[in-house]
């Protein structure tokens, strides 16, 4: 009897998927555990296994498809088994919300049994987008996705505060992307316009980083400080680490100033905290960190939860492993989220001061800079030291100029002192 | 209730018999001869002028309403036209002994009247005076257009075709009409020539035309007022409340030396047989003759009688009998003029309800040309002196006629070119703080009131500048904060005067006014009778002849009793004379508590939905005193709200209390008394102080802050600080205790939803009194809205609140349900 395959459900807060790449075509035979299709959030690129053996018979969603998790996408059976029961109802999948003309032909319905609030559907999804006036407003203002909000205003619509909680938090769901794609275009009119040019479409990736990044400077009151620390003491301890092997071996200068922050940060709590709805600071009491890491699909922002309570080496160690899983593209959205404090690390590329771009609602933000000599005062004249740059943003709105200076300075004396830190 | 008057038992209770006096029917018998010692023969043939040109405008309006031509003049008229054909010897009998100084007071049947009362004056005044009163009035346009009618012999023919153009520019609605066209054929009239409105209400002039004699009495103006009403109006209540309240018994027994004595006004009853075509002598009415009904008002019996109103001779034989009373202090007067209107009682009239014999009989003794007989047989002048009067009366009517349906002579206003128009017209919003120059009349220094000295001592803020609690007895509350500015003005305009039930010993029902008696006599301040239309409609005559008047409805719920008066007559008078008359009237309307289903009523709702009326209802002493002082120095009605749960509320809300200087809230502002950012709550009276509370437990329960503004003015209302606070939070509830249902704030919500869409976070939501009957106070808390009701509507239609559970449904279901039950 021929089975459904499921778009699956990637994390708990993930509603919906876009089929990136069907692998499979319809006719071919299938195991369990097949690769299927690939798929994506708007954080990262997945695999299909397919759930049962026999013929591909029909494929219900194309690649650029938007599909709700636990929606059928596609049948294996038999050739000639009945599959019309296993076909989704009409309004399961939504197209790209800024692109009508791509809307597929069938729109099935999302499943929302169990959810709190209605999700958000776009404007060509079956469902209309119940939203305020203020909320939409918001969400023009932002750039934010409305379709990506949690109604829970009155009959699941949704009010000013999803939106806020959209902007403060990412999307609860990933949903209303597209596949990335180029389209290239050769211009008409040669006479008029001679140069080649092509357009990128942006990734789910992409567009996230872009509203986030978008979002985050146009509601804050962020600004910059730039300190830096005599690195003479890590560097040396580093050395040590290097000596003993093994996984100490891996042990960066960066993953120091991580353990520098996870043990500073909880003496300045309104720096490890969320703002919420501009008005409120909900401080946490342990520090889930984030790290930012590069990939080829993007910027990735993966966390080490309980920084805090871990070693050195674990924090090394952990860190290593989810920027492998960011670069692969199969970490988990769910621990892609819940960062109270960020870290960005540029100083390997030679960046000399830069003005890191808080991920809300995080209140801050410390970029690692690149090392440089720089001279000091000794009683036997100047003498050079390797200083290392550090830029700590952080939201105004929620900690003022002397704070941060003081969370500043207790980090470079920890990490000047580093081994003191240590015995702590 | 005074002291003074004791009501004896063995007195009330002895045995007796009231005794009448005959009344007068149709006594007056003098020949043309034995007349002549008072008119002269150009006085007779003046009379027959009058008579003549009464007639001819009128047959002109019926000709242009029946078939849209008059002597050649192709026009049309699609308003009313309710002729008093048959009836212009009346008229000119009752006006030929009026001047200037008369008021008279017309019903909607008045043009005769209107054009009698004038002529006259035309007649008595010197040129000069006429030349300037044209000149002067506004501003020469309706000069400017008489002019263009040609060369005029003399200033009295200038003056007559004035009067005529004026009156009938106006019928036909052009802007060089007596109010620009605004009044039209049943509110035409002319304040220079004494001539007040006329009316479109039967028996709307009753208590206007008393209210005016008040104005007269208690300013101690000169001239009498003549209030002309049908006799189909003998059937409506407020005629007989201003009957009464024209002859209480408290202008002699209790009013101040100089005040003292009866009320100067002729309640003239034109007694055409019908009330439109009701007969009212063996159908409607039981008076069998309308004489009859003075000697139900008063011992006097209003020396009534009846006169024959087809004889002028006859009419003005009476007029000299009782304006003689009146000048004498012995008013009211009555009289039941007998006349017989020759027309329908409009052009769609059918006459379904009177034969052709009787129309046949009255037309046999039509004045016109009985009373024209009649002069000729006394040898007043020949036969061919009268058809020259009617036709120089046929062809001064053509061509004002002309002139008037011509649109380049007298063209309409333009709203297309002017769209405010009217607008400018419905609100004088003039300053005045003193309407008249006299010396305010006052018993003794005002420093010398003890209610005076006392609040010297109150504390102007309900806690103390250390934030301690002030006693509520020591507290400034709004009672103090309406009754201060209240006797600031007693001792500035000399006009003001103040009254209602019980508001003089018992100083209001709630106390608002005590004190007051300490210090102002009798003429300002007295108890009215239990007659609401006629309490409002004093006010709106005393207020339109140029006199200040605070009136109070002891109960909002009491407005029913009062509804023409308010919503037609204090409301439109300003609007429909262009302009001319003013309206400085304060009309004090108390909202109830405890007192069930017919006492507990906020009615602002109907108020400001009438055009023409100021409304405000202040829920603190510092509001209250404000808008009391901006409503006592302005010239527009203002129906002010006061509510009976919070009259001793001190001011909770301002820093420093209410100040002692007099200051004016402009009408129109609204008052933020808390700040906010998550959710904007509205209120309309005492509901502000339940918003105040959910607003508290919103921040402490539910870290929600709410914005809290008291819009104690509702009409005009500058929504400036609403827009601003809906902006901000995106969010607002309206919280009144009016029934929900209709409800002013449900106009306000409906203007919020449009002005802010965009920043709306979710609809605007009004919470008000269920729509049911308030019931006893025991239940209190399940008709008005409490602060519970406010947090659950915020919950479930607005911003749900996490871990909230409400009491009160406020879901669509239950919307739907009650709407479709209509409770």
């Amino acid at each position: 009897m021929a089975k459904a395959v499921v778009m699956p459900k990637a994390g708990i807060t993930v509603e919906s998927c876009i089929i990136s790449e069907w692998l499979k075509r319809v006719g071919d035979r299938v195991e369990i555990g097949d690769i299927l299709f690939t798929y994506e959030t708007d954080k990262a690129l997945f695999e299909c296994e397919s759930t049962a053996a026999g013929v591909l018979l029909e494929i219900f969603y194309g690649g650029g498809d938007e599909v709700a998790c636990l929606v059928p996408v596609c049948a294996v059976g038999e050739k000639g088994e009945d599959i019309s029961a296993l076909r989704p109802g009409p309004a399961a999948a939504h197209g790209p919300a800024d692109t009508a003309a791509a809307a597929p032909a069938a729109l099935p319905k999302l499943p929302q049994a169990d959810k709190s609030g209605s999700p958000a559907l776009g404007p060509d999804g079956a469902a209309p987008l119940k939203i305020s006036p203020r909320a939409k407003n918001l969400a023009g203002r932002s750039g934010a996705d409305p379709a990506l909000a949690s109604g829970t205003g009155p009959n699941g619509r949704v009010i000013e505060r999803d939106v806020c909680r959209l902007l403060a938090e990412g999307p609860a769901e990933a949903a209303g992307e597209e596949k990335p794609g180029t389209v290239s275009h050769a211009p008409a009119a040669p006479a008029f316009d001679t140069f080649e040019y092509e357009e990128i479409k942006f990734s789910g990736i992409r567009r996230a980083i872009a509203r986030s990044m978008f979002g985050s400077l146009q509601s804050m009151a962020q600004l910059t400080h730039s300190h830096s620390f005599d690195t003479t003491e890590i560097r040396r301890y580093r050395e040590k680490l290097k000596k003993r092997g093994g996984d100490f071996a891996g042990i960066t200068l960066g993953d120091m100033v991580l353990f520098a922050v996870s043990r500073t940060l909880l003496a300045h709590p309104d720096l490890n905290a969320h703002l919420l709805d501009g008005d409120r600071l909900r401080r946490f009491t342990s520090v889930n960190l984030g790290v930012a890491v590069d990939t080829a699909r993007g910027l990735m922002v993966p966390t080490v939860f309980g920084a805090d309570k871990k070693s050195l080496l674990d924090i090394s160690r952990e860190v290593k492993a989810l920027a492998a899983q960011c670069r692969e593209g199969n970490i988990s959205p769910d621990l892609l989220r819940g960062g109270t404090f960020t870290v960005s690390n540029l100083g390997f590329l030679g960046v000399e001061s830069f003005t890191p771009v808080i991920n809300p609602p995080q209140t801050g933000i410390l970029g690692l800079c690149g090392i440089t000599q720089r001279p000091r005062e000794t009683p036997s004249g100047l003498a050079l030291y390797p200083a290392m740059g550090l830029s700590l943003t952080y939201d105004h709105r929620a900690v003022d100029g002397a704070p941060a200076s003081r969370f500043m300075k207790e980090l470079c004396e920890a990490l000047e002192s580093f081994t003191a830190l240590l015995a702590l | 209730m005074p002291k003074s008057l004791h009501i004896d038992p063995a007195e009330v209770r002895a045995p007796g018999a009231i005794s009448f006096q005959d009344i007068p029917v149709n006594v007056y018998s003098r020949s043309v001869e034995a007349e002549r010692g008072r008119y002269s023969d150009a006085d007779f043939l003046r009379i027959f002028r009058d008579i003549s040109i009464l007639r001819e405008f009128e047959s002109m309006l019926n000709q242009i309403k029946t078939q849209s031509v008059y002597n050649g003049v192709e026009t049309s008229y699609p308003g009313p036209a309710h002729l008093s054909l048959g009836q212009e010897a009346a008229a000119v009998g009752q006006a030929y002994l009026l001047d200037r100084d008369d008021y008279i007071f017309g019903s909607h049947r008045s043009h005769s009247e209107i054009l009698a009362k004038s002529l006259s004056c035309v007649e008595k005044l010197p040129d000069q005076e006429l030349l300037d009163i044209m000149e002067n009035f506004l501003a020469g346009t309706t000069l400017r257009a008489v002019e263009k009618l040609g060369a005029c012999g003399s200033v009295k023919e200038l003056a007559i075709r004035f009067v005529l153009y004026g009156a009938l520019a106006e019928i036909f609605a052009r802007s060089t009409g007596f109010h620009r066209g605004m009044g039209g054929s049943m509110h035409a009239f002319f304040l220079p020539f004494g001539v007040y409105p006329n009316n479109a209400i039967v028996g709307g002039s009753a208590a206007i035309a008393a209210g005016a004699a008040l104005y007269k009495k208690c300013n101690l103006k000169p001239g009498v007022v003549v209030c002309n009403i049908g006799d189909g109006s003998i059937g409506c209540g407020p005629v007989w409340e201003a009957l009464n309240f024209a002859a209480m018994d408290q202008f002699t027994t209790l009013w101040e030396e100089g005040k003292r004595g009866g009320m100067p006004i002729l309640f003239n009853i034109f007694n055409n047989g019908y009330g439109m075509g009701g007969q009212t002598r063996g159908e409607t009415m039981a008076y069998d003759m309308a004489a009859r009904i003075g000697a139900g008002i008063t011992p006097s019996q209003m020396y009534a009688e009846r006169v024959d109103g087809y004889d002028p001779l006859a009419v003005a034989d009476a007029m000299a009998r009782k304006l003689k009373l009146l000048r004498d202090g012995d008013g009211p007067v009555l009289l039941d003029v007998i006349t017989y209107r020759l027309s329908g009682h409009s052009t769609s009239d059918q006459n379904a309800y009177r034969s052709k014999e009787e129309l046949d009989a009255w037309r046999a003794v039509d004045p016109l040309l009985s009373y024209r007989e009649k002069l000729v047989k006394a040898g007043i002048a020949p036969d061919s002196r009268f058809e020259a009067i009617l036709a120089e009366t046929a062809e001064r009517m053509t061509t004002i006629c002309r002139h008037a349906a011509d649109e380049k002579i007298s063209p309409y206003v333009s709203f297309s070119s002017d769209p405010q128009v009217l607008e400018r017209l419905m609100f004088s919003n003039e300053k005045a703080e003193r309407l008249d120059a006299a010396e305010p009349s006052v018993l003794c220094k005002k420093a010398d009131c003890p209610r005076v000295r006392q609040l010297a001592d109150k504390a102007r803020a309900a806690v103390t500048a250390e934030g301690k609690p002030v006693s509520k007895l020591k507290q400034f509350n709004i009672r103090d904060a309406i009754f201060e500015p209240l006797i600031d003005k007693f001792y500035t305009d000399p006009t003001l005067i103040a009254y209602g039930e019980d508001v003089r010993d018992w100083g209001g029902a709630f106390a608002v006014y005590r004190g007051l008696m300490d210090v102002l006599p009798s003429s300002r301040l007295f108890n009215s009778p239990i007659s609401e239309a006629a309490i409002v409609g004093t006010a709106v005559g005393y207020g339109l002849c140029g006199g200040r008047a605070v009136i109070e409805l002891m109960y909002a719920d009491f407005i029913g009793r009062a509804g023409d008066e308010i919503f037609n007559q204090l409301s439109k008078w300003q609007a429909m004379s262009a302009g001319i008359l003013k309206m400085p009237v304060v009309l004090r309307v108390s909202v109830g508590s405890k007192y069930g289903a017919q006492h507990s009523q906020d009615w602002t709702a109907m108020c400001a939905h009438i055009p023409g009326l100021k409304v405000v209802f202040p829920a603190t002493p510092w509001e209250a005193r404000g808008l009391m002082q901006s409503a006592l120095n302005g010239t527009d009605p203002v129906v002010f709200f006061e509510s009976q749960r919070i009259y001793d509320m001190g001011e909770m809300f301002r820093a420093g209390g209410v100040p002692k200087e007099a200051y004016e809230i402009p009408i129109g502002d609204t008052n933020r008394v808390r700040t906010g950012s998550d959710i904007s709550i509205l209120t309309v009276g005492a509901a502000l102080y339940r918003a105040v509370e959910a607003a508290e437990i919103l921040s402490r329960e539910y870290a929600l802050e709410a914005e809290v503004i008291s819009l104690h003015s509702l009409v005009p209302l500058d929504y400036a600080g609403i827009i601003a606070s809906v902006r901000k939070t995106g969010r607002v509830v309206l919280v009144s205790d009016a029934c929900e249902r209709g409800g002013f704030l449900s106009d306000v919500a409906r203007n919020i939803t449009e002005l802010c869409f965009d920043d709306l976070d979710a609809p605007a939501v009004v919470v008000g009194a269920r729509n049911w009957i308030t019931p006893p106070y025991e239940f209190d808390a399940d008709f008005f809205p409490q602060p519970g009701w406010i947090i659950d509507a915020i919950h479930q239609k607005i911003l749900p609140i996490p871990g909230y559970t409400p009491k009160q449904s406020y879901t669509d279901a239950e919307q739907l349900r009650r709407a479709r039950l209509g409770v």
